[in-house]
């Protein structure tokens, strides 16, 4: 055997070794909490002994659940809502526009991105409790709603800005020349062609938001989102309604980001075989 | 072609960038001076006193406790960017040159993984690794004794859950620089007659260095707040500065030390990313005259 072959063989097992690592590191906790859910007992230790749904129950009959999964719904809807328009806006300006000020633009949108979340939580918090101690209101939902749409509009934009780089603009005149004025053209035209970013950005959104503890945290002031929930029972000792609850709030992300895979794969398929007409 | 010249005038324009432009300018570089005034105030009896002077910050830079949390906060996070670095280099080049056919199906579980809520992955690996946990149970009925391990409730175990949430980053980025690279390059370095571990180290790896860089300050950047992991994980034995900074404003309601401390981690993110930025350039004009 020579040493180039020997060579090939131990790099395919480093290779194939780290993303099999890879993924197994990544579902660990996930699937830890899946299956301690399904668990009878009181205490979380392993070996499970009895297998039974009774944490789903006494999950749903918790009185702070409901209220959580509600704001964690609220929180995100609005916040993707937000952050993907102000997305696509900034990604098109970003990469498609020239125009004064535009290197201060990009910079102001894309620094919160670079920001601890807990810091730009606690920044933001002092800020709402100045204001709020001025016009006399305290932070609530509506402040971790604010919160969260500086903290995801960064990467709404940035996953926008990738499919608006590769954007063929000939198609935008030609509707132009035919007489299609601006708004037309971008409901008509622009927008068909970004789409799946903006899609994907959607998605990206709405779960960076779900799934969002410190600036909740920060922000929220004493309303409660099912990361927070899950925080205050675990620090002050584990219940077993809590991997119940993780597995439950598995079930959007998985459906999302399913969804979003056979979209993309749609539009691989489409963009690979034109069709004749549409 | 693309680049379109507009005028602050235009419509689009104004509708495209002033509502986001308003929302960080108000909630984000007005809380970030606010923050900075913030510091130069006094607190009296757990109300801030607009005071304006230095005593808080002379306070921060004496007491040599909060540099020692800062330079512990700074070790932490240098060690999860080694660890991202080195963890991720070869997935994404297997990503990018060995696994084309289920490149997305990796990419999708990844993606899920990293968008899953973080208490309850921290919390999970808690159940994993606790004594009464799955994996000591796995290890007793494998002929260990109970409990053979103990890993949570240390610094390990914080930098354990910082690598585990942060890596997803440093992957994508590599993931990027790397699908980049000209295949060409690499052919050409085999047909000079270079072996592959060669190759990887003289050609893809130097070409990798945006994306390494890249993911490299982000994941180190945002190392700099975490408390979850250290919370949770570590059991408060690893204090890091932004469960100090939490502390400051929740038990000792100090807001202008609260708000300094808020401003030395800043500062020192402020500068990597100045450093890296640098660094890039440098790069970059070697290249160019080389």
């Amino acid at each position: 055997m020579t040493r180039d072959r020997l060579e090939g063989h131990l790099a395919n097992i480093v290779l194939y070794g780290s993303v099999a690592g890879v993924l197994v590191f990544f579902y660990i906790p996930i699937l830890t909490l899946i299956l301690f859910s399904f668990s009878e007992s009181r205490f979380l230790s392993f070996p499970i002994e009895a297998l039974s749904l009774r944490w789903y129950g006494e999950l749903f009959a918790a009185n702070d659940f409901w209220p959580a999964l509600r704001n964690s719904a609220v929180l995100a809807s609005v916040s993707t809502v937000f952050a993907t328009m102000f997305g696509i806006g900034g990604a098109i300006a970003w990469i498609r526009w020239r125009f004064r000020f535009q290197r201060f633009f990009q910079g102001l949108t894309f620094a919160p991105l670079l920001f601890p979340q807990l810091l730009l939580g606690v920044v933001m918090l002092l800020w709402f409790s100045v204001l709020g101690s001025w016009l006399d209101f305290s932070p609530g939902l509506w402040s971790a709603i604010i919160g969260h749409v500086v903290y995801i509009t960064p990467f709404a934009l940035v996953i926008i800005a990738v499919q608006v780089h590769g954007f063929d603009d000939t198609l935008e005149d030609a509707a132009r020349d035919a007489g299609a004025n601006r708004w037309q053209v971008f409901r008509e035209i622009t927008l068909p062609l970004i789409w799946p970013g903006v899609f994907s950005a959607a998605i990206f959104a709405f779960l960076l938001s779900w799934g969002n503890f410190y600036i909740t945290y920060s922000l929220a002031g004493t309303a409660r989102t099912l990361p927070t929930f899950v925080f205050s029972g675990i620090a002050v000792g584990s219940s077993p309604i809590y991997p119940a609850l993780a597995t439950l709030s598995f079930v959007p992300a998985l459906l999302l980001v399913g969804l979003a895979d056979v979209f993309r794969r749609r539009a691989a398929a489409r963009r690979a075989a034109p069709p004749k007409s549409e | 072609m693309a680049d379109q010249r507009k005028s602050w005038r235009d419509r689009g324009l104004m509708l495209a960038t002033l509502p986001v432009s308003a929302l960080m300018l108000f909630f984000f570089l007005v809380p970030l001076g606010l923050t900075a005034a913030l510091s130069f105030q006094s607190t009296k009896y757990y109300r801030v006193v607009w005071s304006w002077d230095t005593g808080t910050w002379i306070d921060v830079f004496t007491h040599g406790h909060y540099w020692s949390i800062m330079l512990q906060t700074i070790t932490m996070a240098l060690a999860c960017v080694a660890l991202c670095i080195i963890i991720s280099l070869p997935v994404a080049y297997a990503l990018v040159n060995r696994m084309r056919s289920v490149e997305n199906h990796v990419k999708v579980l990844i993606v899920f993984a990293f968008l899953t809520d973080a208490v309850l992955k921290t919390f999970g690996w808690v159940l994993f690794l606790d004594r009464t946990g799955v994996m000591n149970g796995m290890l007793e009925t494998i002929g260990f004794g109970p409990a053979a391990t103990d890993i949570l409730f240390n610094p390990g175990a914080t930098l354990l859950g910082m690598v585990y949430n942060l890596l997803p980053y440093t992957i994508f980025t590599i993931y990027l620089s790397l699908a980049r690279i000209d295949r060409d390059l690499v052919l050409a370095a085999y047909d000079a007659g270079a072996s592959r571990l060669r190759t990887f180290w003289e050609v893809t790896l130097p070409l990798s260095r945006p994306g390494v860089i890249a993911g490299g300050v982000l994941v180190f950047v945002l190392s700099l707040g975490v408390f979850l992991e250290s919370k949770v994980m570590g059991g408060g034995t690893s204090p890091m500065a932004a469960e100090l900074i939490r502390q400051t404003f929740e038990t000792r309601v100090n807001w202008p030390l609260g708000a300094a401390l808020t401003l030395v981690v800043i500062a020192i993110g402020v500068l990597t990313l100045g450093g890296a930025g640098a660094l890039f350039l440098h790069l970059n004009s070697r290249k160019g005259t080389a």
